[in-house]
Formats: C-alpha cells, sequence, structure tokens
C-alpha cells in the first residue's frame, strides 16, 4: 500500500522516500556532517518512516517532516533543527 | 447543530466503552453521529479485557472451591477441568455482550459506522482509508496498546500478552509473568488455579503496587502460600533465551542473576496511549500517559473531546463510560459538566476479591494528610465462620474531620462491598454514619460497618 501525502492546502500526491532521502541528507551536510554519515543517517531515517507508514494510508506532509525530524534527532540534533527550519531560516 | 458546514455533527473515533457512550447520547439528541472503529467492536473490555478475562476467572473459582468442598462434607469422583470447554464458555459470554451485532445494533440507531483507522489530517477533518470526513465535534476514544520493555530476547523468543492469554487453549505448564499489576495479578491466579506453575514478576518491591500495602502483602501471602506461586518482587528481567519449545528467563534480584526455564512469558507491563492519529494537525497536545483534556473532557482544540483510557488517569470501563458521558453532555449542552474522581471503585478479581475506592494510605502520606485508619479483619465477622474464610479485610481512611476518603478492601464480594464506601465517599459522609447504618447478618459488608465504627471510635 502506497501512502498518500496530503498537503497543506489539501492537495495529495503519493509519498515519495527520494525526496525524504534527499531532504534529510542535504540537512546533514548543510552542518558539515561527511557525506558517508549523512548518507548513513537518512538511510535509517527513510526505513524507520517506512516501517511506521506502513499501516497509514495517508498522513500530512506536516506528520511527515514531525516524525523524521523526531527520528533525524536521536541520530543528529542540528541536522534535524535545521531540517525543521529550513523553510524559516 | 451544525449548518452542513461539516459531513457529522459528531465523529467519534473508537467504539469502546469511551466513544460509543457518547455516541449513542448524540445520535439520541438528534445529532449526526460517525464512530470510526479500526479493530473489533467495543473495543478491548468485551473482546480481550474485562468479559473474557472475569468469565474465565468465575470458571477457575468455581474449580478451585470445588476442589476445597469436601470440607463442607460434599464429596465428588475425580475433579478435572476441560480447558477448550472453559474457553468456549469464555467465548460464549463475549458473544453474549453483543459486539459481533454491534455494528448492526449502532447502524441502527442511526450512527455511521466506518470501519478503519482514523488520522486527523486538520482540526476539523479525519482521513480514513483515503477518505475524508469532517466533523464539527470530535471524540477521541481510541485506547491504549500494550507497552512491552525493550528485554533483549524477547521478540525472539516470543511472548504473550493478556490479548493472547484469553484464547490459550490450554494453560502453560509454567509461565513467567512481567509485571504485577491488576492483569498480571489476575492471569497469575488464573493460570495457577489451573495447575500452572507461575512465577510473577515486578520490578516493584510488591505486587499490586498502587494498592494498599496491606494489600499487597496480603495478595502475596496467598499466592504463595495457597496457589504455590513464585513471586519475585525487586526483580529485573535481564534477557529472554528460546531453549528448545521453551524460553529461558534471566532475571536480576538484588545482585544475584539468576534464570528459569518456562514455557510461556506473559508480558503484563502496562500500556500507552493511542495517539498516533494526527494529533499534531489538530491542534490536540498530549504526552506518553495520554492526551491532555480539562475537567470537561475537552482537549488543547476545543472542539475535540477526548475519553477513556487514551486520557486517562484510570483505564477502567467504567471511567470510561463515566467520562464519555461527560464528553457527550458537554458537547450538546452550553452547562458544562466536570468529571469528578474523588470515588472511583477499582477491583481486581481475585478469590477473594481486591478491590478499592479513594485514596489509599500511602497517598494520603505522599500528599502529607493526616488521616485516621482503622481494619476490621474479615475473620470476625459471622459470615467467615459460616463460609470458613479467614483471610481478608476491610481498611477505611477518613479524614481529621472522620469524613471517609479512602478504603481497601480483600474479601469475598469485595467488588459489591466497595460501592457502599464508593457512595459514601461521593456524597461526603462521614465514618459513623456508616457505622450507624444497619448491616444484615450474616453478610461481608459486616465488616464495612466495624471498620467505619471502629475509624470512628479512633
Amino acid at each position: 500500500m502506497r501512502t498518500t501525502i496530503v498537503k497543506i492546502h489539501g492537495q495529495t500526491q503519493p509519498y515519495d522516500e527520494h525526496k525524504l532521502y534527499a531532504s534529510i541528507y542535504a540537512a546533514c551536510l548543510s552542518i558539515q556532517t561527511p557525506s558517508g554519515e549523512a548518507e548513513v543517517t537518512a538511510k535509517h531515517v527513510v526505513k524507520t518512516l517506512r516501517s511506521w507508514l506502513k499501516d497509514k494510508p495517508e498522513v500530512t506532509s506536516h506528520d511527515i517532516r514531525l516524525k523524521a525530524a523526531h527520528l533525524l534527532n536521536t541520530y543528529n540534533p542540528h541536522a534535524a533543527y535545521i531540517y525543521k527550519h529550513h523553510g524559516k531560516i | 447543530m451544525a449548518k452542513q458546514k461539516y459531513d457529522f455533527d459528531l465523529i467519534v473515533l473508537g467504539s469502546g466503552g469511551g466513544g460509543s457512550v457518547a455516541a449513542l447520547i448524540a445520535v439520541g439528541a438528534g445529532k449526526r453521529v460517525a464512530m470510526v472503529e479500526p479493530g473489533e467492536m467495543g473495543g478491548e473490555c468485551p473482546n480481550y479485557g474485562c468479559v473474557p478475562t472475569k468469565s474465565l476467572l468465575h470458571a477457575a473459582g468455581i474449580y478451585d472451591e470445588a476442589k476445597q468442598a469436601q470440607q463442607f462434607g460434599i464429596r465428588s469422583g475425580t475433579l478435572t477441568y476441560n480447558y477448550p470447554s472453559i474457553k468456549a464458555w469464555k467465548d460464549l459470554a463475549v458473544e453474549r455482550t453483543g459486539t459481533t451485532e454491534g455494528k448492526r445494533l449502532y447502524e441502527s440507531e442511526g450512527i455511521k459506522l466506518i470501519e478503519g483507522a482514523a488520522r486527523f489530517i486538520s482540526p476539523h477533518e479525519v482521513t480514513v482509508n483515503r477518505r475524508h470526513i469532517s466533523a464539527e465535534h470530535f471524540l477521541i476514544a481510541t485506547g491504549t496498546h500494550n507497552f512491552i520493555p525493550p528485554i533483549e530476547g524477547l521478540e525472539e523468543a516470543g511472548y504473550i500478552t493478556f490479548k493472547e492469554a484469553v484464547n490459550v487453549t490450554r494453560p502453560p505448564k509454567s509461565v513467567f509473568i512481567i509485571g504485577s499489576g491488576s492483569v498480571g495479578c489476575e492471569f497469575a491466579e488464573l493460570f495457577a488455579i489451573f495447575g500452572s506453575k507461575v512465577h510473577l514478576s515486578d520490578i516493584t518491591p510488591r505486587i499490586l503496587a498502587k494498592e494498599d500495602e496491606a494489600v499487597s502483602e496480603l495478595v502475596r501471602e496467598i499466592f504463595e502460600e495457597e496457589r504455590g506461586m513464585n513471586v519475585l518482587t525487586n526483580t529485573k528481567v535481564l534477557r529472554v533465551a528460546r531453549e528448545g519449545l521453551a524460553k529461558r528467563v534471566y532475571y536480576q534480584q538484588g545482585p544475584t542473576e539468576k534464570s528459569i526455564k518456562v514455557d510461556e512469558i506473559l508480558v503484563a507491563t502496562g500500556k500507552l496511549a493511542n495517539v498516533d492519529i494526527g494529533l499534531e494537525n489538530a491542534g490536540v497536545e498530549y504526552t506518553p500517559r495520554g492526551i491532555n483534556v480539562n475537567e470537561h473532557m475537552q482537549t488543547t482544540a476545543r472542539h475535540i473531546f477526548a475519553a477513556g483510557d487514551v486520557v486517562g488517569p484510570y483505564n477502567y470501563t467504567h471511567t470510561a463510560i463515566y467520562q464519555s458521558r461527560i464528553a457527550a453532555n458537554n458537547i450538546l449542552h452550553k452547562q458544562k459538566i466536570a468529571a469528578d474522581y474523588r470515588a472511583v471503585p477499582r477491583v481486581i478479581f481475585l478469590h477473594p476479591e481486591v478491590a478499592s475506592v479513594g485514596l489509599t494510605e500511602d497517598e494520603c502520606i505522599k500528599r502529607d494528610l493526616r488521616v485516621k485508619k482503622a481494619i476490621a479483619p474479615i475473620a470476625i465477622i459471622g459470615r467467615a465462620n459460616t463460609s470458613n474464610v479467614d483471610k481478608g479485610f476491610v481498611k477505611v481512611i477518613t479524614n481529621e474531620k472522620g469524613i471517609l476518603i479512602g478504603a481497601s478492601i480483600v474479601s469475598p464480594r469485595a467488588g459489591e462491598m466497595i460501592h457502599e464506601l464508593t457512595l459514601a465517599i461521593q456524597m461526603g459522609l462521614n465514618a459513623q454514619a456508616v457505622a450507624n447504618t444497619i448491616h444484615a447478618f450474616p453478610t461481608w459488608s459486616e465488616a464495612v460497618r466495624i471498620a467505619c465504627s471502629k475509624v470512628a471510635k479512633s
């Protein structure tokens, strides 16, 4: 079952794992994390999120952002902060 | 009434006691109501909780009494049991609660039932199986799920929780129970009566740690002396490993590490609230213990209410129903009513039963309350003589003015006896008022009168 993402104005789109991976990876790199570590972290977050989404047909983009930031915080709190607030910075 | 701006006036998440009562009240008041249920109709209580466990414990109680019948001059041939038949009895009791008919019942009342898991996508909208439905008000009654402690090897070795324990086809030859709260103790008793070797463990210094210390001590004595259980308090389970078809549990008690080989492991270490439902999208605040509500059962989003186990502070069907009624009133009427938890009866269905209400002595000490207390042993009353019971007591606690504020009972029929004291606490009665009330001879409730009389004189 592929999860659908409900965006802030109500439009929907299929969940894209690559997009999440890229944003986590970018957040890690933005605070000078070595690329290898950034890759491993992004993989971990994407994998855990995949399992969280397994029984969820539809979630909001806000849900994804919160959950991913929470997971990223375990591995890299500074990157998590950047990921969570990158739109505001 | 919603101005058709939303699909429904009220959407209830969960069909257990916390949800269904409010749904029925609201639909009775002419509201357009939907109820969303991801699991079995009726929730935990009728399917896996109160109803099946009490049915099994009833059978266990009869078996246990029959084993002791000889002392009353009753003779029988070989006494035995057939567990599949006991399970069939339990299934009948579950079926009679009407959960299987539940869907039709609710629909006949005019409630729209939606099967699936709901998730908030905005303050007034949830998604269920990708279908978006909106409502003016919501009631969250999503209950809890088991907390499984992170014990090395537990997942690999396998374990059961109360959900599987009510459906075993025969009691395990030996079982290690992790957690000695009411669930752990009830299954410990059930399996011990049917011949299992029970090891009951807890990290706390005493079993039934939320109850009065006198209750814990007596129940432990009964478990060890009469049921032959191995009670392991101050015990931390370190790891679990499979050993053929059996399981070996490694635990630490004080400075020493020990291990026990058992057939089954039952995890009864408490529950966690089901809050992964997109609450952030609706502005509902929560903690891992549950959803934050005010005394009107209203969450931080004013149009969203919550009731039942997902809220706490008690995980009982009767408190869920109580909260659901309050939520329904406050959704429907401007005149709000508030929840009052001074007199919540709590019953653990052991033999003898354990029941309590209000504050325990420990809680009084923690709150620095100056109290008076008295204990009436069950053995001194006439009914104990005619029934040959010598273990049990009624303990009552009053404030300095003699107003009843708490009680604990260990006795046959304690679950019925506690309601006299529940009413007294609810109505703010003093112990003398209960002591002055005529109690029938010879009944177990005479011990309530004696305990109240003692505390009133102290």
